[in-house]
């Protein structure tokens, strides 16, 4: 029993994934606002760590997308 | 009824300000648990799109819980921790049950819930260390949360399968393991007067 085509789904899936990964990417722009402040603080140092792993959990939706797609 | 003490957020001199736990922020992050039974049938009967669009309303709940903690002024610490145990709850149960049906390689699953287990019990700690009822802040749990969510959409969408959730454990590991040397071995922040930095809820 399927809501849509099995292409419309691997399309949906596939926007659904560059989307989130995409807005990955302000975390870039959150993390170069974190230049050079709060050296030696921990909360800063939690909130850089944060949106590394961020832009890494992106980078992942991406190139895993870009398989399911056969590109890569 | 047990109430939920939060700061006031532009008094001068701030003042304890009591939010009820039975708010529509804490409604919304509860009506989370509503689609885990329908996920449940979809994956029993085989009904990818179904479970896919189940994991999907429980993903979009979750964001708008604090939507609704914004628009109605109803943040709390209660709130907070509420919304992190139902993320583990929702989340552990959905990739116990693909991985229980063969649409998700059992290890990783594994590891992931133990290393969730483990991140749960350094925050039950972390609080008693602080004194307090206090959600250590993670920014890089709460992006991991978000991948969780979609790691159980792969899952029923046949998504990359084996590539997310293989490669979701060395990511998850590193985390955990800058988590917990925050909460058990570096000092616990002195609580601050005034609006609760970054709460959830």
């Amino acid at each position: 029993m399927n809501l849509v085509s099995d292409g419309a789904f691997r399309g949906v899936l596939s926007a659904l994934t560059v989307g989130a990964s995409l807005w990955a990417g302000y975390d870039v722009i959150l993390l170069a606002r974190l230049r050079g402040r709060g050296k030696g603080d921990p909360l800063v140092g939690d909130q850089r760590f944060g949106y590394a792993m961020g832009i890494a959990i992106g980078l992942l939706g991406l190139v895993g997308t870009l398989r399911f797609n056969g590109v890569l | 009824m047990v109430a939920t003490v939060a700061s006031a957020g532009d008094d001068p001199a701030p003042r304890p300000r009591v939010v009820s736990p039975w708010n529509a922020a804490n409604a919304v992050t509860a009506s989370r648990y509503v689609t885990l039974p329908f996920l449940w049938w979809a994956v029993d009967r085989g009904y990818h799109q179904y479970a896919t669009l189940f994991i999907i309303v429980c993903g979009v709940l979750d964001k708008l819980d604090g939507l609704a903690a914004r628009v109605f002024d109803c943040r709390s610490a209660f709130g907070e921790m509420f919304d992190a145990i139902t993320d583990a709850l929702c989340y552990g149960f959905a990739l116990i049950l693909v991985a229980s049906y063969g649409w998700a390689p059992v290890v990783p699953v594994v590891c992931v819930v133990t290393m969730g287990a483990a991140n749960t019990a350094m925050r039950v700690i972390y609080a008693r260390r602080a004194g307090r009822a206090v959600n250590y802040k993670s920014y890089a749990m709460e992006r991991l949360v978000g991948l969780t969510g979609f790691l159980v959409g792969f899952a029923t969408g046949g998504m990359e399968v084996t590539f997310f959730y293989w490669s979701f454990v060395p990511l998850m590991l590193i985390i955990v393991l800058h988590d917990g040397k925050r909460m058990l071995i570096d000092p616990v922040p002195v609580p601050v007067p005034g609006p609760m930095p970054g709460a959830g809820r």
